[in-house]
């Protein structure tokens, strides 16, 4: 996806993203993307920032848990690990022995539906930076110790991760919320599921997902944007395309119905966590800008309704908010939060009656111009480092987003009126149909719980 | 840490709670503004460079500046002179107590209308509270600096505390203290690994406070904390991006400057003996890992060693290439994750080493690998090339902690408040690169000495099942 104005190695410059800030005094200038096509089909981004002598490499292949095949969730996950253990003539230590001997990171890892694969080195050390990056990205080798090793630091990490009782939540609300969807499970999968993965699974994977007609890269920092692209056609002329074409792996998740109750057993716990949640929008929704802003007054920043009501006058918590995480095809809303175990029903039943009068009253004038005064204030904090704009710009292209998503977007949210909002908050901020979910001791919850739908008491998994 | 409402899914331990939060010191460096042409190669940090003006009011209160143009923004940062060293039994917790009421109201800004005020105008606030300090900031459009200032200022001259706000704040607190703390493994072991390894010092009591202490803390307390410690003669002002200096610096002497200094508090007092002998301590809690965290007693920032002892730092924990990872992950794979922690401190500190065991694997073998990496490190020293890439990472790493106004003014702050002077970032990275192998040698062998450990371990206890 993307708009891609060069093909082949071909390269000029796009555009320059000027970001005019209604409530900024200045206008942040983004320096020129040059945009090329690789001759393997490879799409790629250099944006020259001088400000310090940094180079980020960033690759976003479309790849993810999501594509975990059922019975081995994990597998994407366990892949990217392996990537940096061992690739072309260097194995895992030499690897890390050369990265770390440059000052420089390199990190491979899985989200839901992208495998991202970063590299930062100082801008002397490019080539090195560069030749590493292609590397683990290309030429991964898996070596059979490696794998034995990584599935095994994967088994331990499944099992430490009970221990932290956000993470527990985290990772119970997905398939309480999205109960079979390729999107529900963690991304470290099971223990059982994680036991199920062999090596050549893992081979099989990487030789399928990362592919060039199937990644994004970008390169931003003190670089030269015509010699970067030179570079990059020699390191990456030898990557295969594949030719394929991926299906998506997962489709949009039907809209809860009713209230149900689920009690993740943790009875050590002294405080429990919350989740309030139900079925969201996938990222590039016609309503993205009314979502955002209402999202902000209902529970973002420090002056939401949710942090105002619940922490500020009632105590209740040190953190509230709400979210709406977005993916290609489908998503999810969730109020987030935490309370001492005595505390749990009250603390429901203020965020969700704060929800409610938001969605039934809609906000004032003034809340609403805050909140799209503080959207576009923040924005371009965001794009100020190097890494942190490689990221922006590829996400653009990686959700099909506008093209001058990241030029137009302190003006498209500004541009959002109080009828937006209020169409956002009746349409996604669920109130009746809900999963409500808390990690707790099940005899201290069960009866703070009752009434708000079937109770359900598992152990962690 | 304040917490960030919308990110606090994503938090790992922070400042406030004292849990380590970086591998290596953070060190402020900078870069050059917007108008030179091109970048300043790492390592040529000079004032030529990275121009910082230094000021001093009347009343005490101590200002830099560092402009860079490079994005219509500016960041303000408030750094107190007061951190958990500067308590007492009784009322710990009373400084992170502060970086909560701090947003709660003051004289001409009622309760709730400081982060309106900042919201509304496009910014963003938030502070952390660590044993040496609690600093303050705020990132906003440059044309907005002054609504900063008149709300920065008017909590500085009087904060209200008001009584309905302390008791309901105060139960935020003891939250964030549930989370960072009494629910959260590793936040249990940091606590109890300071309160065994120090007898004297203040930083034996956690940041956060005892919650037998936030559950007595008294106002006529934090007005006396107030008087003596949020005052101008008490604290640093750092500003940092798009604003020219001289309208700048007249409009912070305009809100500032008319701000009663105080008698200067009385430094804390660090009594602390020597330690004779290695103290354990163990944690019983349901968990599905064996894990532990060690100290060793290590100088303050005065010190020269403590140049040395990042340098170790890195060396031993820095990465998968670091000493501790090879041994304990890698070769032996005993434990999931194997890390330093060292950070320049006021007082005499603690390096300290954190192990996550492999499921059924027991943490005395965990020790004893740890024991051997220590023991080959004051044999043989490190290797010439790991030296070299321990230097790489430190300059690497005070390049990086500058990309944005935010990390350069933290930078700015934390030099010119632990080292008393913020030039000293000029010369950061000139004492790594003079660190010899002999230094490492010596310093490991000074410092990891069993006689000066303190080891706390994690005691598995059963999980209980739900009942069906």
């Amino acid at each position: 996806m993307g708009r891609w104005r060069t093909e082949l190695a071909g390269w000029t410059l796009v555009l320059s993203l000027v970001l005019a800030a209604p409530s900024l005094g200045g206008t942040l200038q983004i320096p020129p993307a040059t945009r090329a096509k690789l001759g393997n089909g490879l799409q790629v981004i250099v944006v020259p920032t001088t400000r310090l002598p940094l180079v980020d490499f960033r690759l976003v292949a479309r790849a993810g848990s999501v594509n975990d095949p059922a019975g081995k969730e994990g597998l994407s996950a366990l892949t990217a690990d392996l990537m940096t253990q061992g690739a072309a003539g260097r194995d895992a230590r030499t690897i890390a022995e050369d990265i770390a001997f440059v000052g420089g990171t390199l990190d491979a890892s899985s989200g839901a539906e992208q495998i991202v694969v970063t590299c930062e080195v100082l801008r002397k050390d490019f080539a090195t930076g560069l030749e590493l990056f292609r590397d683990v990205i290309v030429s991964p080798t898996f070596p059979a110790a490696e794998f034995e090793r990584k599935r095994d630091e994967a088994l331990g990490a499944i099992a430490s991760a009970r221990n932290d009782p956000g993470t527990v939540a985290n990772q119970a609300l997905g398939p309480f919320l999205l109960g079979s969807s390729p999107l529900a499970h963690p991304l470290s999968g099971w223990e059982k599921s994680v036991r199920a993965i062999t090596r050549e699974d893992v081979v099989a994977f990487h030789g399928q997902m990362l592919r060039p007609d199937n990644a994004l890269l970008a390169v931003v920092g003190d670089v030269d944007p015509k010699t970067t692209i030179t570079a990059l056609e020699k390191a990456f002329g030898g990557w295969k395309k594949s030719g394929e074409k991926w299906p998506d792996a997962y489709q949009a998740v039907p809209q809860i119905k009713g209230r149900k109750v689920l009690i993740v057993n943790k009875p050590e716990v002294t405080q429990t966590q919350i989740r309030l949640s139900c079925v969201g929008v996938p990222r590039n929704h016609p309503d993205f800008f009314p979502i955002v802003v209402a999202n902000t007054i209902l529970g973002a920043g420090f002056t939401s309704r949710l942090v105002n009501e619940v922490r500020v006058n009632q105590g209740l918590t040190y953190s509230i908010g709400s979210r709406f995480g977005m993916y290609r095809n489908a998503g999810t809303f969730s109020i987030n939060t935490f309370t001492r175990n005595e505390t749990i029903r009250k603390t429901i039943d203020a965020a969700l009656t704060t929800e409610k009068k938001l969605v039934d009253e809609g906000p004032s004038e003034e809340e609403l111009a805050k909140a799209r005064s503080y959207l576009t204030g923040q924005y371009p904090l965001g794009l100020q480092a190097p890494d942190a704009l490689a990221a922006q710009m590829l996400n653009v292209d990686f959700f099909g987003l506008d093209p001058n998503y990241l030029q137009t977007y302190q003006e498209k949210i500004s541009a959002v009126s109080m009828t937006d909002v209020r169409r956002a908050l009746k349409s996604y901020f669920c109130v009746d149909d809900l999963r409500v979910l808390v990690v707790s001791n099940p005899d201290l919850a069960k009866k703070q719980l009752e009434g708000l739908g079937t109770i359900e008491v598992r152990n962690p998994e | 840490m304040r917490s960030t409402p919308a990110a606090a899914w994503m938090m790992v331990a922070l400042l406030a709670a004292g849990a380590p939060a970086h591998a290596a010191k953070a060190k402020p460096k900078a870069k050059p503004a917007a108008t030179t042409p091109s970048a300043a190669p790492a390592g040529a940090l000079t004032p030529a460079r990275f121009a910082v003006a230094r000021h001093t009011l009347p009343n005490g209160l101590v200002i830099l500046l560092h402009e860079d143009h490079a994005v219509p923004a500016v960041t303000f940062w408030q750094w107190y002179r007061v951190g958990s060293r500067n308590e007492a039994p009784g009322i710990t917790g009373i400084s992170h107590f502060f970086e909560h009421m701090m947003f709660n109201g003051s004289k001409n800004v009622p309760p709730k209308e400081y982060d309106r005020i900042i919201e509304s105008n496009g910014g963003n606030s938030n502070a952390f509270t660590d044993r040496d300090m609690t600093a303050y900031y705020e990132d906003i459009a440059s044309d907005r600096l002054e609504v900063l200032l008149r709300v920065d200022s008017d909590r500085m001259r009087e904060l209200l505390l008001a009584p309905e706000l302390l008791k309901s704040e105060i139960e935020v607190v003891k939250e964030e203290r549930r989370l960072r703390t009494d629910n959260d493994i590793s936040g249990m072991l940091d606590e109890s690994l300071y309160a065994t390894a120090f007898m004297a010092s203040p930083y034996r009591w956690p940041v956060v406070g005892w919650m037998g202490d936030l559950n007595r803390l008294q106002r006529s307390e934090l007005v006396d904390y107030f008087r003596t410690y949020y005052a101008p003669n008490n604290c640093i002002l750092v500003l940092t991006g798009d604003f020219d200096s001289a309208p700048a610096l007249a409009l912070i002497q305009k809100y500032f400057g008319d701000i009663p200094s105080q008698t200067p508090p009385k430094p804390p007092i660090d009594s602390e003996p020597d330690q004779r002998g290695e103290r354990r301590a163990q944690v019983r809690y349901p968990a599905e890992n064996e894990s532990f965290q060690i100290g060793y007693k290590a100088p303050n920032a005065k010190s020269e060693d403590s140049w040395v002892l990042d340098v170790l730092s890195s060396i031993l924990g820095d990465g998968e290439s670091s000493r501790l990872h090879q041994s304990l992950v890698y070769e032996k794979q005993l434990a999931l994750d194997a890390s330093t922690f060292f950070r320049q401190r006021i007082d005499p500190t603690l390096f300290e080493f954190a192990v996550e065991m492999k499921p059924g694997k027991p943490s005395r073998e965990g020790e004893a690998a740890l024991d051997g990496v220590l023991d080959q490190l004051l044999k043989e020293g490190p290797t010439a090339r790991e030296l070299e890439k321990a230097k790489n990472l430190l300059e690497a790493d005070l390049v990086k902690s500058l990309k944005t106004n935010n990390g350069v003014g933290e930078q700015l702050g934390f030099y010119e408040h632990v080292y008393g002077d913020y030039r000293t970032l000029y010369e950061a990275i000139g004492r790594y690169r003079k660190v010899t192998l002999e230094d490492c040698k010596r310093v490991a062998r000074a410092t990891f000495v069993p006689e000066r450990r303190t080891v706390v371990e994690l005691v598995p206890t059963p999980e209980q099942e739900a009942k069906p």
